[in-house]
């Protein structure tokens, strides 16, 4: 390991590198006005030169931070590497992040310079300005609304960039004295500090290392055979550690080219411009590219519409195996093939993933159905966990084991152990090497001997080996009799079915395991449509017998599947109710990123979850609600529990 | 029972029968359908750009077969030796005259009448209508004509190619008239969708108002589509005039276009193509395989029985806008 | 949000389009009686009134869509008895339209091309054969049109056919069309109606930027009364017709006349 990262430990050195080796190939494209315009190894090189050096005539020098804030732009990561080349530190900020975030950031970092987008950035960077007396320089991508700005101390970067290459012409030391600073460039070094968002409590500064970083990068290179003649589109945001991980890091490393799309609304036309063969997207932008699809297919002719559905139906059967590799009859892959040219081919090349050899998804659950569906038209996608402080890869799944509910053995180099109260700990090549100036909190995530709490509670699949997260690890609880509890595991279970909108599980110090759960109107709505079931509102449907029946299949199968693991059969649902109203931000139940409090709701509905663990069959209950003209009134429901049974782990494992 | 045996079933075990036969139908219907879809061609050019229904398309036809014929008389006349030479200058000149011609009406009937609803500029045209004919027979005279299909170097006779079991003819001049119209038709689609002028013209069927303002001239716009509708009576005169003769009554050849019309739609390119070969090929079919139930004179309706039937499933017509109506 | 009063000064300069004494009337329907006010070089000049008023139909004389029965208009020094629509857009005077007039069969992108149309010269036969002259033309006049495309930022609708947009953005297209134009007198017809608070604060904003970054002097009918004030340099009022009222926002709102029109007292 060390013997390579003693000559290539930090990225500036990469990129001199990859201009000698792929000098003429692609590095970075940009679509501007319309058109993609391009830029080969050895350009952008030459850019980062001149850039580096007119930055340093500012005064940017070793040890400095600098500040990257804005969208995937080319200058933008160019501004990365030129800070990295002259040993500063850039710190990339969300271009969403509001001023007050952005003050933060800044202020902690302790920036004296910052490479930013456009008018919009150095508009939010001024507004805030009297927090950051130490602040020297703003250098902006876009010009546009700037010409008038008070520019003493703002600069545009072709300003800069124009500077350092007159420099270069009339001072040829200049061009040794930049090689010399890039030889100094150490990988021992901080090479960029990101900042993670923050879900919990302020947000604290990531130090990742030249020679971790790009060690960590090589070994998911080489385990996902990426090379110089891939491509990725750079969409999601630029400050996100997987934007910098498997965009930039392992573009630098594997010397693939990275597209930047137009503006993020455009991005979806963009990817299938580029047709990127290495992609990205967290389960949420999967789900909305679906629903597109499914959308426009309600709109097509009948025929089309008959097509689509019929060829899906045989992707569903059959192209997982084949893209696993697995044995699958001649008719099958003659119905898969035609299906090919006929769905999935078209499908793919108007969603951009013709190309696609490798997609990765993380960040949440993903649904089973959802899943299976990108991977039965034959996109290659898997799971992977991460963290910022591991330099992203924990986990990842390798090709030919791709299930939908786990997310991967070790990457390479990772050793990861549980903890005894389910959490996940690691140690990772690519480990970040402290907060920035936290230690307190360094030393709060670090055990004594070096691993890495994650947070996340799991555990390894006995089926599988393959990693399981089951939650945050402080929501995970214990039954009484000491079985662990891990609502949202159970919650996001249930969730996959259509007809459950919501669910919120019960459990921690009790006997057993209960849930309250909320149907989907449309789904379910939808279903009483067609089996002529009447209801006159949510109440009425949600209580209906038939309706109690329908989910009371769907607990059964969360059941099942729960006592697949041995680890979670004990904490099957015993008992759940389908509340009479929908859980609702308005009434403070839901968080505004639609999230369910669940002690709110336990001290709300606090009748209901008596009635769960006492045995009764029926509850009332009644609870004010918002309406939504903003008038309060109450809602009263007597509301049904139906029991489960529960099944036996051990004739699970009988049947598999 | 018989009748519907004889309507249903008989002429499709005819049609597998003789296969050359069936091949032989087709491209008559092919033909003729390509004529009707240039005419219908003429109507959509003009309607697309100012919203009017030229009923002086057929004369146009007329009018631009005679001038063609009547110049190379002349040429003839006044001592031009060759054939062929007279053929080619009386067709520029024919040219010419359609140009003087879109010039003219533009200056003459519809400038005047800009801003005036749609029926006046309706009415206008069965002025010009009458205009024509009085005025081509006033300097042509009133007698048919032989069109100089020869002069032009337009073949004659027939092949004949055998398939199908049997032999299949084709005239000559069908298999030209078949190519100069695919030529011409793709002319036109790539000068209306690739060229500035043809931005325009979409642009002012689009919305008037908005093309005035960004400086687009009605003007000239009018006098374009004017002289691409007179090069498409031209050709359609050459075309239909080599087959029979040149003479006022070709104009009732118009009447053929309104059933492409109907089906096509008003503003479709495509459609009025896609429209005249449905009209044509399915008026032959219909005349050669239903016809001697009904006797003759199915010919003079049935393509506005087909065009009806389609009317019933597509108000719209094949291509034309989605009519919707907004409350 | 108008920058302050000195600056003002300097921005805007002499008289670029006045009109006298205009009269229009449809049959005996008098739309315009005696109206004159001028609209400087510079300045965002806002024409209000209560429905009914008069307002589009003086956009429509103008850029010369209605030709006035009576009265003069001078633009840029030249005095004439009635405009025609191809000499005011080759003049320089552009403009949208109170309910959106697109080419709705074309991509945006189309659209805004077609607002070049006056600056395309090349002539006909290279045109044919998208050559020479005529590809290089086409690509000079696409990099103006990418230009405004991004000025809006509609890059993603690029190459949708208009018909299909929402509403806000039509009207989005519709000013980059009218932008193409390079023009040098903008008239906007209501260029906010039916927008939403959001849309409505985007379209505000590209207005002062046209004014302010090309110096496009800008002529609008708004009815948001809130929007006039804040963009206007100038504002003129209309009531049935006739012109009652003529100033700076201040003065306007505290002009008697003015408020009995909105208010709706008998005449």
């Amino acid at each position: 390991m060390a013997s390579t990262a003693d000559t290539r430990d930090t990225f500036p050195k990469l990129l001199v590198r990859n201009a000698r080796d792929f000098g003429a190939r692609p590095s970075m494209r940009h679509k501007d006005l319309g058109v993609w315009q391009s830029w080969t190894w050895a350009e952008v090189l030459d850019i980062v030169r001149a850039y580096a050096l007119g930055l340093s005539r500012l005064g940017v020098k070793r040890g400095d931070t600098v500040a990257i804030v804005g969208s995937n732009r080319p200058k933008l990561y160019w501004s990365i590497v030129a800070a990295q080349t002259l040993g500063a530190v850039p710190v990339p900020v969300y271009a969403d992040a509001v001023a007050d975030e952005l003050a933060f950031v800044l202020q902690h970092a302790d920036v004296r310079f910052a490479a930013v987008e456009d008018q919009e950035q150095v508009d939010k960077i001024q507004s805030v300005m009297d927090r950051l007396p130490n602040l020297e320089w703003l250098v902006y991508d876009e010009p546009r609304g700037l010409r008038d700005y008070d520019h003493s101390r703002l600069r545009s970067m072709e300003d800069v960039i124009a500077d350092g290459r007159k420099a270069l012409a009339a001072d040829p030391r200049l061009g040794d004295w930049l090689d010399g600073e890039i030889a100094a460039t150490k990988g021992s070094d901080p090479s960029i500090i990101l900042y993670t968002s923050g879900t919990t409590g302020t947000s604290k500064g990531v130090v990742l290392s030249g020679e971790r970083s790009i060690t960590a990068a090589t070994d998911t290179v080489k385990f996902d055979h990426l090379d110089e003649n891939d491509v990725a589109l750079a969409y999601l945001p630029l400050a996100w550690v997987g934007d910098h991980y498997l965009n930039f890091a392992q573009g630098m490393v594997a010397g693939f080219c990275m597209a930047c799309p137009e503006n993020a609304e455009t991005a979806m036309a963009d990817l299938r411009e580029i047709g990127p063969t290495f992609y990205f997207a967290p389960p949420r932008t999967l789900e909305a590219l679906l629903t597109r699809v499914m959308i426009r297919m309600e709109d097509a002719s009948a025929i089309k519409r008959k097509l689509f559905h019929y060829f899906i139906g045989v992707a569903r059967r059959y192209g997982e195996r084949i893209l696993n590799g697995e044995s699958v009859p001649l008719t099958g892959r003659i119905l898969y093939g035609i299906g090919n040219l006929l769905v999935y081919g078209p499908l793919k090349n108007v969603l951009g993933f013709s190309r696609v050899r490798t997609a990765y998804t993380a960040g949440e659950a993903i649904g089973p159905d959802l899943f299976a569906f990108y991977r039965s038209i034959g996109l290659n996608l898997k799971q992977l966990y991460g963290q910022t402080e591991a330099f992203l890869y924990v986990t990842c799944q390798p090709d030919g084991a791709i299930y939908s509910d786990t997310v991967g053995p070790a990457a390479p180099h990772v050793d990861i152990r549980i903890a005894d109260n389910g959490e996940v700990l690691f140690k990772s090549p690519g480990m970040f090497t402290g907060y920035f100036r936290d230690e307190a909190k360094t030393a709060e995530v670090l055990t004594p001997d070096g691993y890495v709490k994650t947070g996340d509670a799991g555990f390894f699949d006995d089926k599988t080996g393959q990693l399981k997260i089951i939650d945050r690890a402080k929501d995970v609880g214990k039954l009484k009799d000491g079985t662990l509890f891990a609502p949202k595991y159970i919650e996001n279970k249930l969730k996959f079915f259509p007809n459950i909108r919501e669910a919120v599980a019960y459990g921690d110090g009790r006997d057993f395991v209960t849930v309250m759960l909320n149907i989907d109107l449309t789904a379910v709505g939808s279903w009483a449509e067609r089996n002529n079931v009447a209801y006159a509102s949510y109440q009425e449907l949600a209580g209906h017998p038939m309706v109690y029946n329908m989910l009371e299949k769907n607990v059964a199968e969360v059941n099942r599947s729960l006592a697949a693991d041995k680890m979670m059969a004990g904490a099957q649902i015993r008992r759940f109710l389908i509340l009479h109203k929908e859980l609702d931000a308005d009434d403070g139940e839901l968080t505004r990123t639609q999230k369910v409090r669940r002690g709110f709701v336990a001290e709300r509905y606090a009748p209901l979850i008596t009635a769960l663990y006492d045995g009764s069959s029926e509850a009332d209950i009644s609870t004010e609600v918002t309406f939504e003209d903003g008038r309060k009134g109450v809602i009263s429901a007597r509301v049904k529990i139906r029991d489960m049974t529960v099944v036996p782990a051990a004739a699970m494992e009988k049947a598999a | 029972m018989d009748i519907l045996y004889k309507i249903f079933i008989d002429p499709f075990m005819q049609m597998g029968g003789a296969p050359d036969l069936l091949v032989q139908t087709l491209w008559e219907g092919l033909v003729a359908g390509m004529l009707y879809a240039l005419i219908a061609l003429g109507f959509v050019l003009i309607f697309k750009a100012s919203g009017v229904f030229n009923f002086a398309q057929g004369i146009m036809v007329v009018f631009a077969a005679l001038t063609l014929v009547g110049v190379y008389d002349l040429l003839r006349g006044a001592g031009v030796p060759s054939g062929w030479l007279a053929a080619y200058l009386a067709l520029a000149i024919a040219l010419g005259v359609m140009g003087i011609l879109a010039f003219a009406v533009e200056r003459v009937v519809l400038r005047p009448l800009v801003n005036q609803p749609d029926i006046i500029l309706f009415m206008a045209t069965f002025g010009l209508t009458y205009f024509l004919i009085g005025f081509g027979e006033f300097v042509f005279g009133g007698n048919p004509k032989r069109m100089i299909a020869g002069e032009l170097n337009l073949p004659s006779g027939a092949v004949e190619f055998k398939m199908a079991g049997g032999f299949v003819a084709m005239q000559k001049i069908d298999i030209a008239a078949v190519l100069i119209v695919s030529v011409m038709v793709a002319g036109l689609s790539f000068f209306f969708q690739r060229t500035r002028i043809g931005r325009a013209l979409r642009a002012v069927a689009d919305s008037h108002k908005a093309a005035l303002s960004v400086g687009i001239s009605l003007e000239q716009i009018w006098v374009v589509v004017w002289f691409a509708a007179g090069i498409v009576a031209l050709t359609t005169g050459i075309m239909w005039g080599a087959r029979s003769e040149v003479s006022f009554s070709l104009q009732i050849i118009a009447l053929k276009a309104l059933p492409v019309l109907i089906l096509g739609g008003f503003t479709s390119i495509p459609g009025a193509i896609v429209g005249g070969l449905i009209i044509g090929i399915g008026e032959k079919l219909g005349e050669f395989y239903w016809g001697p139930l009904l006797g003759s004179g199915i010919e003079s309706w049935l393509a506005y029985f087909i065009a009806l039937l389609f009317l019933l499933f597509r108000p719209q017509g094949l291509f034309g806008e989605k009519i919707i109506e907004r409350i | 949000m108008r920058a302050p009063d000195d600056s003002l000064k300097t921005r805007i300069g002499d008289v670029l389009l006045a009109v006298e004494d205009v009269s229009l009337a449809f049959g005996g329907v008098k739309a315009i009686n005696g109206v004159s006010f001028d609209i400087r070089q510079g300045e965002i000049r806002a024409i209000i009134g209560p429905n009914g008023a008069g307002k589009t139909s003086m956009l429509n004389v103008i850029n010369g869509f209605y030709h006035p029965q009576q009265g003069r208009i001078t633009f840029k020094g030249k005095t004439r008895s009635r405009m025609r629509p191809h000499e005011a857009a080759s003049g320089g005077i552009a403009r949208t339209f109170q309910n959106v007039a697109l080419f709705r069969g074309m991509s945006a992108l189309d659209n805004i091309m077609a607002g070049r149309t006056l600056k395309m010269n090349v002539n006909f036969f290279w045109q044919m054969f998208r050559r020479g002259p005529a590809m290089r033309e086409e690509i000079e006049h696409r990099r103006f049109v990418e230009e405004i495309i991004d000025f809006l930022k509609i890059q993603d609708i690029r190459r949708t056919p208009v018909g299909r947009l929402p509403y806000g953005l039509q009207k989005r297209v519709e000013l980059g069309r009218a932008l193409a134009m390079e023009p040098e007198l903008l008239l906007l017809d209501e260029p906010m109606a039916g927008m939403n608070l959001e849309e409505k604060e985007d379209m505000s904003r590209y207005i002062l930027d046209v004014n302010e970054y090309y110096g496009t002097t800008i002529a609008l009918i708004e009815h948001d009364m809130g929007v006039v004030m804040d963009l206007s340099d100038r504002v003129v009022v209309l009531d049935h017709g006739e012109k009652i009222a003529d100033g700076t926002p201040d003065e306007v709102k505290r002009n008697q006349a003015v408020i009995d029109a909105y208010l709706g007292v008998a005449h």
